[in-house]
């Protein structure tokens, strides 16, 4: 069952053209010159219930103002948006009980007081039952291993502290859905490794997670469904298994050479990056030809000292993506 | 009864955050103090150079103005922060974290904001008030009725004026001398109006009632009231009524419907 | 050269950027304007038909005030508000890994401002004032006038400094600053001509910083001889202020000096 439904959505805004000499700028005082900016242009998709999707794309893909749309903040300029049955910007107070939101550059907790109040504000909005507020605190508090933590002013807290309790305050009305923008953005090992580990255990109990990143570790950990965004439209829109596999099967394989190589290709496969004279990255289609072929006939072409073999990195994967 | 629940909750917030800054609130409460005190030292200093206001005692203007403290004293501890709030949101684009919470952003935003510090406003502009009125006449309870009735419809147009401050933010973005625009307009209110022309006087009693501020609540306690001031009464509330509109109004465009 | 060459080029990014909130500046074509209507009408009526009110005239009253609004706009500006703002938010440290002093650069930044206050707060006031409301506002003693503005900028600047500067000793220096700025409206000679008050308060303001950033400007504007009091001359006032100025100068330069060694950034 599809818990979001998109469809032919639109989102156009104007925006103005300044000048930067001082003639241009006295003159934009009296006149300025109108610019419409299609930053959404057409995009459709379903994203089922219970599911954790992934939506990437390069920095002004459109991708935040999709997140805005869906979140009850914007409205559409075309286009229709169904989420559990709530039409987001019209249905929006009675919408917004249903899902919470993570922004990691933006805080929604107050700055001066321990996140504890800010919860307890929260639970008076979201008119949240006392027996089910402290076990929900008590559940969360445990996962993200706070206790001690919330009741310090918010202000004094390290980025990962924070973020944790921005975890907590967005899940405490126990909402359908959560929207993650950037939740890991700035953070230690340890600290992301623990919120993809809450995100994980979450999902299992059924909440759906729309994870917009650019973090591509918090994907691959993550995400099952994963769709890209480029230039307002959409650019992919399937699993992350055939995310992987969607520039075809390849291999990358890293040799250290005996002796300096000069050609573009090694037994049919492309140089795709030299890190020295003698450190060099091939790119193998084992459609075209097996990994078992290639290395048997390798050696008959060049001498090393050093091999790897691993897949397409995500990185190049979807750089490509954004290029195309 | 949820929403007093819900506005004390949020109330709370912003009492805590006072008291996480005591010497800052200590120093804000002080602050006030002294700007009641320095406001009505420009009509003392006039009498006491031989000039008056014609037609009217020290005591007489000090109470207008003392009154006009109490009403932007009260109006500001419930809606002056939100001109600061709603400005650093759209500045910053984090308006959406308010949008994300379930009650409508107006009373969100008012509610977290409660700023305590203007009570000092208040409390001193009482204290002058009951003073000033010591050494007037005060036209016992019929004045002192019309006075309550005037006093809330004052409030009733401050509160509308920072409302529509706070949607002004929307547009004029960053723009942190909006307050002073509208601080120009009330100050007609701290001065009996007949040292104005006839003109400025119709502007201020019906269009933008700003003499209901200060002037004619203060008349009211000592019996002078001009009759007109009653028809005032109706864009008092005309004004609040606005204000609550156009700042939801705002928040839509800024949603962007209408395209 | 280097200097100057700072300057201009802080001083115009400044103007860039304000110029985007281009509405800012008509504020002030608002602001000043009503501000001075209602100064017109209460001191009309205060004079009632009196020649003169604390040894100044009717016409000079009312041509002070149109003062103290031009005025207002050639000298004002945030340096306190900014400056507290940028230690506050640790954005200050962005500052001591440029090379370059941050007085001079906060003086840079007024200058784009100011030349903005100019031609968008200033010119339209004057005219304001000239033809609509038929003030005569043009300075009696052009030459002294232009001094002493410039002397009020620097006063203004060097003061406003110095209360951003308790920002490095205090957090909530803010609470410092508006009580400053309360003070200021009042002893600047914003509200009232400061010949209003008894002449022992006249005397002990002259050690004071606030009337060299505007009074002393508009009795010099409007071409009094009873200035501060004690019937300073034109001349005399000048000097006073100038004296002030470079008072309120090395007092910014040493608690800058001290504020920089104790100065240690919040936490990113």
């Amino acid at each position: 069952m599809a818990a979001i439904t998109v469809e032919n959505l639109v989102k156009t805004y104007t925006t103005y053209k300044r000048g930067s000499g001082f003639l241009e700028t006295l003159k934009s005082f009296v006149k300025r010159n109108p610019v419409t900016v299609r930053a959404v242009d057409d995009i459709s998709f379903k994203i089922e219930k219970g599911v954790i999707c992934g939506i990437l794309g390069p920095n002004g893909a459109g991708k935040s103002t999709t997140i805005k749309m869906l979140c009850g903040a914007l409205f559409p300029s075309g286009g229709k948006i169904d989420v559990m049955g709530y039409y987001p910007a019209k249905d929006r107070i009675k919408y917004v009980r249903k899902i919470g939101a993570v922004f990691g550059q933006r805080s929604q907790l107050i700055w001066d007081i321990p996140p504890i109040d800010s919860f307890a504000m929260n639970k008076a909005i979201y008119a949240i039952k006392d027996s089910d507020y402290k076990k929900r605190l008590d559940e969360l508090t445990e996962l993200f291993d706070v206790a001690e933590v919330i009741h310090k002013p918010t202000r004094v807290l390290s980025l990962g502290e924070r973020m944790k309790c921005e975890f907590i305050m967005a899940m405490l009305h126990s909402p359908d859905i959560v929207f993650l923008d950037e939740p890991t953005i700035g953070l230690d090992v340890i600290a992301k490794t623990k919120i993809r580990e809450v995100v994980g255990k979450m999902n299992q109990n059924g909440t759906t997670f729309i994870l917009t990143t650019h973090d591509l570790e918090d994907v691959e950990q993550l995400a099952d469904h994963v769709i890209i965004i480029n230039h307002g439209k959409k650019v992919f829109d399937d699993t992350l298994p055939h995310l992987k596999s969607t520039l075809g099967n390849k291999k990358i394989v890293k040799l250290t050479l005996s002796k300096p190589y000069i050609g573009e290709t090694i037994n049919g496969a492309n140089i795709i990056q030299r890190e020295s004279e003698l450190d060099i990255s091939l790119e193998v289609d084992v459609e075209k030809q097996g990994i078992n072929d290639f290395l048997n006939d390798l050696s008959n072409f060049v001498d090393f000292t050093d091999i790897s073999i691993k897949e397409l990195p995500m990185d190049m994967i979807i750089t490509r993506i954004y290029n195309a | 009864m949820k929403y007093i629940k819900m506005y004390l909750a949020c109330a709370h917030t912003a009492f805590s955050r006072a008291a996480a800054y005591r010497a800052d609130f200590l120093l804000g409460s002080i602050i006030t103090l002294l700007s009641n005190i320095l406001f009505p030292l420009v009509t003392v200093l006039i009498y006491t150079n031989g000039a008056t206001f014609p037609g009217w005692t020290m005591w007489e203007v000090l109470l207008i103005q003392s009154v006009y403290s109490m009403s932007t004293g009260a109006a500001a501890m419930f809606f002056y922060s939100v001109v600061w709030v709603t400005m650093e949101h759209i500045r910053e684009g984090s308006f959406e974290t308010v949008l994300l919470k379930p009650v409508s952003p107006l009373f969100f935003i008012a509610s977290s904001n409660f700023d305590p510090q203007y009570g000092g406003l208040f409390l001193g502009g009482l204290v002058l008030t009951i003073v000033s009125s010591a050494h007037t006449n005060i036209s016992g309870l019929s004045g002192i009725l019309q006075f309550i009735l005037l006093f809330t419809a004052g409030l009733a147009v401050m509160s509308g004026l920072y409302l529509v401050m706070a949607a002004i933010t929307f547009k004029w973005v960053g723009n942190a001398r909006i307050p002073e625009i509208f601080d120009s307009i009330i100050t007609f209110g701290k001065y009996p109006a007949g040292i104005f022309p006839r003109g400025i006087r119709v502007l201020s009693t019906l269009i933008v009632p700003v003499s209901v501020i200060g002037y004619f609540p203060a008349s009211a306690l000592l019996g002078r009231l001009e009759p007109m001031a009653y028809i005032s009464l109706i864009p008092c509330l005309l004004f609040l009524a606005f204000g609550i509109w156009i700042y939801n109004r705002m928040i839509k465009l800024y949603e962007g419907v209408g395209g | 050269m280097h200097k100057l060459e700072e300057l201009k080029a802080v001083a115009f990014a400044t103007y860039k950027e304000w110029s985007v909130y281009r509405t800012h500046s008509m504020v002030s074509m608002f602001v000043g304007p009503i501000y001075f209507i209602v100064q017109y009408y209460i001191w009309t009526a205060v004079y009632g038909g009196a020649d003169t009110l604390a040894q100044m005239e009717l016409s000079q009253t009312i041509r002070y005030f149109g003062a103290t609004v031009l005025i207002g706009y050639l000298t004002m500006d945030f340096a306190d508000w900014n400056l507290q703002m940028l230690v506050r938010t640790g954005k200050f440290l962005t500052f001591t890994l440029r090379p370059m002093h941050h007085r001079f650069f906060a003086l840079s930044q007024k200058v784009g401002h100011r030349i903005l206050g100019f031609f968008f707060e200033f010119l339209p006031c004057l005219l304001i004032f000239t033809l609509v409301f038929r003030v005569d506002i043009i300075p009696e003693h052009l030459g002294w006038t232009a001094i002493s503005v410039v002397l009020a900028f620097l006063m203004n600047f060097y003061i406003n400094y110095c209360i951003g500067m308790t920002a490095f000793y205090l957090t909530q220096a803010n609470g410092i600053r508006v009580v400053y700025q309360l003070l200021a409206q009042v002893f600047s000679g914003a509200l009232i001509p400061l010949n209003f008050f008894p002449p022992a308060m006249q005397y002990v303001m002259m050690f004071l910083p606030f009337q060299y950033t505007n009074y002393i400007t508009a009795m010099i504007w409007t071409g009094g001889d009873n200035i501060g009091g004690i019937n300073l001359s034109v001349p005399q006032a000048v000097l006073c202020q100038g004296i002030a100025v470079i008072a309120a100068y090395l007092l910014s330069e040493v608690i800058y000096r001290i504020s920089m060694k104790r100065f240690t950034a919040v936490g990113a």
